[in-house]
């Protein structure tokens, strides 16, 4: 199990999408998967569950992104969506206060629910409104680094800091999975593994495009 | 009991002569011990049972004759060869353990039969060993027993669905279906193909004694064993990715095909009990409007209209599903469907905010039946890959959260007060009502005629009613008016009594008094002159 062929890796994870209603977050995975804003021509049907396919140094990454109901009376469903995520992208926007004290909320609640197994990044969006910042950068990094999440900027309008962040957040998901594994104990990989939500599977090497290509459905 | 050999009559005792039944009487051994008259009662009831067997066994016959037949002519040469040898053998591994396991069987006392079995143990103490005594035995069981308990395992296995082949055609039609699907599949396997359905025999025969564990623990067996098989076609096999996931799915419907009538919603759980509580909950949220959850879905349209009745066809199909799987992807195309919907209003993508208000509302819409079974039902025995991280896997949890924000909804949770949630709630008054004018969105024309009909009498209702008082009041003041004019000419009356005065007798005295009258010349008459 270990001894895999490079490129013979793959790894499905599941990423949260969480935030107050109009942060950017639909912005944000549907300029990361279609590349478009606020497009009359986006194909997808929705974007409340997308799928991306990455390659990451020889190893092929199943991104599945999961948008959760950002409404205040939706709050308390909050455990259902996130159950068995390997990462949470906590979005706020930098020009409202309040979404980021929502984001504080959420990763309280995500750090008791799900301990340090998950991958934490917390998003500020539409920096393209710099001038009406009311977060203050300086808050929101430190604030990020006291609960261990890691902190970045981003605008959908601009394309900005996006491919970064998942880029980033993929790789800490990888290391994540393969500290887990290595602590399960070599290969014998009984049960358990699959019903984590972390699949790790050996396979021989096949021909799919990979990268950029993004497919739901 | 040392009831040996009666027939060999070396110690006949003396309650060895009496029927076996208790009855009182002495028994026969040709008549099995019984006495003429229980004999003739058993046998009868015998005999009965082995018709309906034969029956059974004839028809099990032919469709696996069908079978053999359909698989040598689908695919001829080595493979159909080792395939068909391969169920040959199967079929006789089954015959083999038919007594060992029914041994096991007669042992277990059941606890809905545990009578029955107690009598069982009776009857077959008094038999013993007897060999000859076997037959008599074996019907036996089959009287004192329900025939699915006494079915030998292979014969329970395939019949699952069909324990009395009248009752229960239909569902064991599917099951040979889908077994046959099944096999069919596992050809294109070759020699992992076989290696899994061995598996899933030996799978489901443990499920079978493992019934009565909790669901909870027949879950856990489930879970294991599709991990265990995914695991060896990846690792022994060498089966690739995509084979392995079809594979799954195929084994997933051949097993929970048959499963899914003691997994499903089984006694030992408050599924059922659940179910109902969530069917009042959502009949009592009938007047949920749509405003009311902030749904982004404008019914006026008529397309958008035709989706969400789609998407409500597509939940309440669900339960008439028996795998996990097919249940799933009633949910995604009921979310598709809502997708669409939102597409077509917002003309944007849909995105979690949009989506989860939609399929509450269109849970409170459709109602569907059994809706927390079914949610257990997936959690339990669906394939967890496909829970993880699929598309499938996201809409149900979105239906989970559905569900969990139905239950727990409050005034807050619509934007109302207080008063108006209990008021709503209480069925006092209903919000639809005093929208009534700008009444449309969500409803059919017959019903939106019957509410403009219904305020139509309501107004006719209130004119009457008004009439009525005033006639009232009419009548009341015509009795007042008469009243009055009688207490008035009363009062008047007293007022001015009516005095009859003699001064009349008076008047006609001068009259009287005037003699000379008649002396006087008659009046001038009127004279006409032609002029």
């Amino acid at each position: 199990m270990a001894a895999a062929a490079p490129g013979g890796r793959s790894f499905s994870f599941k990423v949260v999408l969480l935030g107050e209603g109009c942060v950017g977050k639909t912005s944000l995975v549907l300029r990361y998967c279609e590349n478009k804003f606020n497009d009359k021509h986006i194909t997808t049907l929705q974007a409340s569950f997308l799928t991306k396919k990455l390659n990451i140094g020889g190893k092929r990454v199943n991104l599945a992104i999961w948008d959760t109901a950002g409404q205040e009376r939706f709050h308390a469903l909050g455990p259902i969506y996130y159950r068995d995520s390997n990462g949470a992208i906590l979005v706020y926007d930098i020009t409202d206060e309040d979404s980021f004290q929502k984001v504080k909320n959420w990763v309280k609640e995500l750090r008791k629910m799900l301990g340090n197994e998950i991958c934490l990044c917390i998003v500020g969006n539409k920096i393209d409104l710099e001038k009406e910042r009311h977060v203050s950068v300086q808050e929101a990094e430190t604030y990020a680094e006291s609960v261990g999440a890691k902190h970045y900027h981003t605008s959908a309008k601009q394309n900005k800091g996006i491919e970064e962040l998942f880029l980033d957040l993929c790789k800490r998901m990888i290391e994540t999975a393969q500290v887990d594994e290595r602590a399960r104990g070599n290969g014998s990989s009984q049960s358990g593994t699959a019903r984590r939500g972390v699949q790790i599977i050996d396979d021989e090497p096949q021909v799919q495009s990979s990268g950029g290509c993004c497919s739901s459905g | 009991m040392s009831l040996k050999s009666e027939r060999r009559g070396i110690h006949v005792d003396q309650s060895e002569l009496l029927c076996k039944k208790g009855c009182g009487y002495y028994g026969n051994p040709a008549w099995q011990g019984f006495c003429s008259k229980c004999w003739r009662e058993e046998y009868h009831k015998a005999r009965q049972k082995q018709i309906q067997e034969d029956w059974e066994l004839a028809e099990r016959l032919q469709r696996e004759e069908e079978e053999a037949f359909a698989s040598s002519h689908s695919t001829q040469g080595a493979q159909s060869l080792t395939f068909s040898k391969f169920e040959e053998k199967k079929t006789n591994e089954k015959t083999r353990k038919v007594t060992t396991v029914k041994k096991f069987f007669s042992a277990s006392s059941r606890t809905g039969a545990k009578k029955v079995a107690q009598e069982k143990n009776l009857k077959q103490g008094q038999l013993g060993r007897e060999r000859n005594a076997d037959n008599i035995l074996r019907d036996l069981k089959e009287i004192f027993t329900p025939s699915w308990e006494l079915a030998s395992p292979t014969e329970e296995i395939q019949e699952a669905k069909a324990p009395s082949p009248s009752i229960n055609r239909q569902a064991s039609i599917e099951t040979d279906r889908v077994s046959k699907e099944f096999i069919e599949f596992l050809k294109t396997y070759h020699k992992p193909g076989q290696d899994i359905y061995k598996q899933c025999k030996m799978f489901l025969e443990a499920m079978h004694h493992k019934r009565e564990l909790s669901i909870e623990e027949q879950s856990e067996c489930a879970q294991d064993f599709y991990q265990n098989v995914a695991e060896k076609l990846q690792t022994r096999w060498k089966v690739s990715p995509e084979r392995v996931e079809k594979a799954m799915d195929q084994i997933e419907k051949y097993i929970m095909t048959r499963l899914y009538k003691y997994v499903f919603c089984p006694e030992t759980t408050d599924d059922e009990k659940k179910d109902l509580v969530v069917q009042r909950r959502i009949r009592a949220l009938h007047w949920v409007t749509p405003q009311m959850l902030c749904v982004p879905v404008n019914e006026e349209i008529p397309e958008v209209s035709d989706m969400v009745v789609k998407a409500i066809t597509d939940i309440i199909e669900m339960d008439s599903k028996r795998v996990p799987r097919d249940k799933l992807a009633c949910i995604t195309k009921c979310s598709k469907h809502i997708f669409n919907a939102i597409k077509i209003t917002k003309n944007e993508p849909a995105s979690a905010d949009d989506f989860l208000p939609t399929l509450i509302y269109i849970v409170l819409k459709g109602n569907p039946p059994r809706l927390q079974s079914n949610i257990q039902y997936i959690t339990r025995f669906c394939n967890p890959s496909r829970l993880m991280t699929g598309e499938d896997g996201y809409y149900f949890t979105n239906l989970c959260c559905a569900v969990a924000f139905i239950e727990k909804l409050d005034a807050q949770s619509l934007n109302l007060s207080q008063e108006d949630f209990d008021r709503y709630m209480s069925g006092q008054t209903s919000p639809k009502k005093q929208e009534s004018e700008n009444w449309s969105p969500d409803v059919c024309l017959g019903v939106k005629q019957m509410y403009k009909n219904l305020d139509l009498l309501s107004q006719l209702n209130e004119r009457q009613e008004r009439i009525v008082s005033e006639a009232k009041k009419l009548e009341r003041d015509l009795i007042d008016w008469t009243d009055g004019i009688t207490k008035e000419v009363q009062d008047i009356v007293e007022k001015y009594p009516l005095e009859i005065k003699p001064k009349n007798q008076a008047l006609a005295a001068i009259d009287s008094e005037n003699v000379e009258n008649d002396k006087l010349p008659p009046p001038l008459q009127p004279q006409v002159y032609a002029g």
